[in-house]
């Protein structure tokens, strides 16, 4: 998301710069599944999400993108129902949502489980390959002669006589405005500004099996939206659906749970039956960061007029390259196509 | 200048040889060394066969990544470049097995 801001304020005759404390794109954008579908959007979010569908597709092939269609499954009475409802509400929200009969999944996708009692189909659904969002928009960076710096470790950021000061351990960058777009990192980034930001991180899990014979064409999710799972085009399968893992962003990487895994892979063994053997080969798990109303974090940081903050985007691999364009524009004070989310509004009390 | 190394070939000390058997056909391999180099050395190449097309797999990237290598010991699918040869071993190709 920092890095499309950066391109569009560029775009706009801004000088920027890009500091990243790791790689670029080696975060919640290199590490997620991949799936652009709008049945796993929130309905408020669902302009953005048509919008950040439309971004990736013409990023294309340099993000490995595909638009396979997608198909969102129940398997008993109360998900249809569940199905029903949420499906209903994104459709009229604008996305492309429509109701499948049982033999037309079956005719389109074989392999999945009989005992599929409803199901949904969305034509703009596919994915995209995530490990390769940093080197597209390092390209991209590149291309459009904006700055950025890998393994810049913040240590400080003290105002300066124009602006601010920002300090790693061996060099400073001066700048007029400041964007924090780090995450779930973005709890302690606007802790060294004083402000104090509800961010929350769910740790989700991905896992990736050996090369199978091809089973599935599509997107495949569960109603509950619980699973995501595609067959990519070498044969494996991408699986994922939110199952929670263990660890902090302060802490490092997060580790995968043995249990979490387990119920995450049975619920993808229970659509595709066909996989019912195959063997995974990794598992791993990425942050993603969230505030307790779950709307994004898009707008001025509390307090200040030039420091900004972008992050806790439900969606957010789907939705960042849009989202973080609208903060560029915002930044350089158009008018934004869509509005943003301001990070001072009130959030509900955080039940532990 | 290259300087040849003199040649310690004679110097090496191998495991004690054992007979494991691949689809029911035995084979020498040294105790202990991996599965991947037995059957490399048993002129073996053709371990498995691709999950899509079909076509021959073999040895390839010899850490535990690549999965051409696998086969299966006791019904368990495993690398074999991650197995070490002992004695008893008895092991299945996955050559043309697949059958999903």
């Amino acid at each position: 998301m920092g890095c499309a801001s950066a391109l569009q304020m560029a775009e706009g005759g801004m000088k920027s710069i890009v500091l990243d404390q790791g790689d670029l794109g080696q975060g919640a954008s290199g590490v997620n599944a991949g799936t652009l579908s709008l049945q796993i959007k929130r309905v408020k979010l669902m302009p953005y999400a048509i919008r950040g569908h439309q971004e990736w597709e013409s990023m294309g092939d340099a993000v490995g993108f595909r638009k396979t269609g997608g198909y969102t499954l129940a398997f008993t009475d109360h998900e249809a129902e569940l199905l029903h409802e949420r499906m209903s509400l994104k459709a009229e929200a604008g996305a492309p949502i429509e109701f499948v009969s049982n033999s037309a999944l079956r005719e389109a996708e074989p392999n999945l489980a009989d005992q599929v009692v409803a199901a949904s189909y969305c034509a703009e659904d596919g994915y995209a390959n995530s490990s390769l969002t940093g080197q597209f928009y390092r390209a991209r960076l590149k291309q459009q002669g904006v700055q950025y710096r890998e393994g810049f470790k913040l240590l400080g950021v003290e105002a300066g006589n124009d602006g601010y000061v920002i300090r790693s351990a061996n060099t400073t960058v001066s700048a007029r405005k400041l964007l924090f777009s780090a995450g779930a990192w973005l709890k302690s980034l606007t802790a060294l500004m004083g402000v104090e930001l509800p961010v929350q991180a769910r740790v989700n899990t991905v896992s990736v099996t050996e090369r199978l014979p091809m089973l599935t064409r599509s997107v495949i999710g569960h109603a509950t939206g619980l699973l995501t799972m595609k067959q990519k085009a070498n044969g494996t399968l991408l699986i994922g659906g939110g199952w929670q893992g263990r660890g902090t962003p302060e802490q490092g990487r997060g580790q995968v749970d043995t249990d979490s895994l387990r119920s995450n892979l049975a619920l993808a063994r229970h659509a595709l039956p066909a996989a019912e053997n195959a063997r995974i080969l990794r598992s791993w798990t990425g942050f993603e960061a969230h505030v307790p109303d779950f709307y994004p974090l898009a707008g001025k940081l509390p307090g200040y007029e030039d420091v900004f903050v972008l992050g806790c985007v439900r969606g957010g691999y789907t939705i960042g390259p849009y989202i973080g364009k609208l903060m560029g524009d915002y930044i350089l004070e158009r008018t934004t196509e869509l509005p943003l989310f301001n990070p001072g509004r009130s959030f509900p009390e955080v039940v532990v | 200048m290259f300087q040849l190394a003199p040649n310690h070939q004679d110097d090496i000390v191998r495991t004690a040889k054992i007979r494991f058997t691949f689809d029911g056909e035995s084979f020498l391999a040294h105790e202990g060394e991996t599965l991947a180099a037995a059957l490399m050395r048993a002129k073996l190449l053709h371990i498995r066969d691709a999950p899509g097309d079909e076509s021959p797999r073999g040895v390839f990237c010899c850490m535990g990544l690549c999965q051409e290598c696998v086969v299966q010991v006791d019904g368990k699918t495993i690398e074999s470049c991650r197995l070490s040869v002992s004695p008893d071993l008895h092991v299945t190709s996955l050559r043309r097995q697949l059958d999903t």
